[in-house]
């Protein structure tokens, strides 16, 4: 006898979560597919935290449901436990245990055989190329390498769900590419991956469709181009103007504009990429600027333009300069 | 090229799940303190022992009473002062690092999860227990009767003083708070509860509060396990100390299941 295989599809409905004053969640509802890498965007304290903490069976929300599959997660947080794996934003407690511990007593806890984890242990070990740091304590290891041991340990033995909050913090370029590909063969295995970032280049990669969230609420959702298909027949003009000089004025056919720093950002419709580049090299001739770029709309623009938040700028794509 | 497996579909339940994550939260524990659980154990010891010189020291001659009385009741604090005081700042450490979310994220039963602590104090104090009452022995030449009550004392003694920590621990948000309350603790178990004296050396107020807290009646079970004619009324002591534990039990279990 077969039974029909259930729908492990994440639905968030309606979700309200308040926090005395502060809804922290105000009626978010969102679907993640198994085999589904879907990100979350937002400024910090948009919301994104809170929300996956519901999911995951630490917060009770006020408002709404929150099931997987057969199970109502709001309802039976063991459940939400057992099927949910979650690396949080901040580190992990491991000082006093051996990289390859610590992956193991996570992975057995979560409730592999010791055989499976501790094969599933050196693959993570070899694909993240951390084995130099195999029997290394906690304590004498990198913020990047004791990330990547906190990935290793909550993916040994993966839930239905794996939640990673910020997972590449302080991780180097290299191996960030390794743990994106790691993320990828969660979804190949049927997973729903939820990742929470606020690092936007990144994500743009790395994810199959995001929500961007913002002061509580869900404010787009869908693939990264769905999402830039508005900003199409649009171009993003960046001038790096020299230290210390006001904003120039603005030719008319500049859309919209956002400076951090020294660095100006302009979008421009691509009939006028000729006018763009000849006001930027006259920037440069009078000493205003230093440099510029004109490129396609990035999902960095359209993120600012629904949330205003403007330290996602800046930041290269592998994004050293993200805030812990 | 690596592939997790496919994952479960089916939720683990029942005694096996239990033992497991009992087992495994256990190991989680010692490992954790891995590299102050050598140190601390020899802190045990050295307090315990210290102790029961030290008063030697203060007085000159002992009255073989209050020998006795100091004896039995540094076991007491040895055993319960990890528990209460260590513990909750564990967890207020925990809190402080925002590594508390993670742990209450693991998959396995909160009973398992506190079962295990509660065996760790056991790990970490039996040892200074058993010193103390070696040095007490050789010193003072005291007249011990040890029977089999010993064990249920110990053992509700170490978990009642561990659930109160650990129920505190839980039910404070605010880390300072926690710390400072330990602090305070220690203060109390050492200086005003009549586990190193007997009660009627207390003001009356204080004497009458501790017949119902736990300190007085874990002095008194652990005492009269080890000693005999000394203890009165033992099993009243078992039911305060047993109330305490439930208490602490259904405090940890409310606050834990509330979820914010």
């Amino acid at each position: 006898m077969t039974e029909a295989a259930p729908d492990w599809s994440l639905q968030v409905r309606d979700l309200v979560k308040d926090f005395k004053e502060v809804r922290a969640n105000d009626g978010i509802s969102l679907t993640v597919e198994p085999g589904e890498v879907y990100g979350l965007l937002g400024p910090n304290g948009a919301g994104k935290t809170t929300l996956v903490k519901q999911v995951i069976g630490l917060l009770a929300p006020d408002a709404g449901a929150i099931t997987l599959g057969p199970h109502d997660l709001v309802a039976d947080p063991d459940a939400a436990r057992q099927l949910c794996s979650y690396l949080p934003q901040a580190q992990m407690p491991i000082a006093s245990f051996r990289s390859r511990e610590a992956i193991d007593i996570t992975g057995m806890i979560r409730g592999g055989d010791r055989a499976t984890v501790v094969r599933r242990r050196n693959e993570l070990i070899e694909a993240l190329d951390i084995g130099e740091w195999r029997d290394t304590m906690g304590a004498k290891l990198s913020g990047g390498v004791r990330r990547l041991v906190g990935f290793a340990m909550v993916t040994a033995c993966p839930g239905r769900v794996v939640v990673l909050d910020e997972p590449t913090n302080d991780v180097d370029p290299a191996r960030r590419r390794l743990l994106w590909q790691e993320v990828r063969r969660l979804g190949d295995a049927g997973i729903a991956v939820l990742l929470v970032t606020h690092n936007v280049m990144e994500a743009e990669k790395a994810v199959d469709r995001l929500a961007v969230i913002d002061r509580g609420r869900l404010l787009a959702e869908g693939t990264p181009s769905s999402l830039k298909a508005e900003d199409r027949g649009r171009l993003r003009l960046q001038v790096m103007l020299t230290p210390r000089v006001a904003t120039p004025d603005l030719p008319p056919f500049v859309e919209g504009h956002t400076r951090v720093g020294h660095n100006l950002m302009t979008v421009v419709a691509e009939t006028e990429a000729a006018h763009a580049i000849g006001w930027a090299q006259e920037l440069i001739g009078l000493g205003l600027a230093e440099e510029y770029a004109l490129g396609a709309t990035t999902l960095e623009d359209v993120y600012i333009r629904l949330t205003g938040d403007v330290e996602a700028v800046g930041r290269d794509p592998e994004g050293r300069e993200a805030a812990g | 090229m690596t592939a997790p497996a496919p994952p479960a579909s089916r939720l683990r339940s029942g005694l096996g799940y239990w033992w497991h994550s009992y087992r495994m939260m256990l190991r989680w524990e010692v490992t954790s303190l891995r590299m102050v659980l050598a140190i601390t154990v020899i802190v045990q010891i050295l307090t315990g022992a210290g102790f029961v010189l030290a008063l030697s020291l203060f007085f000159g001659q002992v009255p073989p009473r209050s020998a006795l009385f100091v004896s039995t009741g540094v076991l007491v604090v040895t055993l319960i002062t990890i528990g209460l005081v260590l513990g909750p700042q564990l967890v207020a450490m925990q809190k402080a690092e925002k590594t508390y979310d993670f742990l209450w994220s693991l998959p396995v039963p909160r009973t398992t999860a506190a079962l295990a602590w509660v065996t760790t104090n056991l790990i970490l104090g039996l040892p200074g227990m058993g010193v103390a009452l070696g040095v007490a022995v050789m010193r003072y030449d005291l007249d011990l009767h040890v029977t089999w009550a010993i064990v249920p004392a110990v053992l509700l003694t170490v978990f009642t003083g561990t659930m109160v920590g650990y129920a505190l621990a839980h039910s404070l948000g605010n880390p300072m708070l926690i710390a400072a309350i330990t602090q305070m603790l220690i203060f109390v178990i050492i200086g005003f509860s009549p586990i190193n004296f007997p009660a009627d050396h207390l003001p009356g107020w204080l004497a009458a509060a501790h017949r119902w807290l736990p300190l007085a009646p874990m002095a008194d079970t652990v005492r009269a396990g080890l000693t005999q004619g000394v203890v009165a009324d033992v099993a009243r002591s078992y039911l305060v100390l047993g109330a305490w534990g439930l208490a602490s039990v259904g405090v940890s279990a409310a606050v834990l299941g509330k979820r914010g």
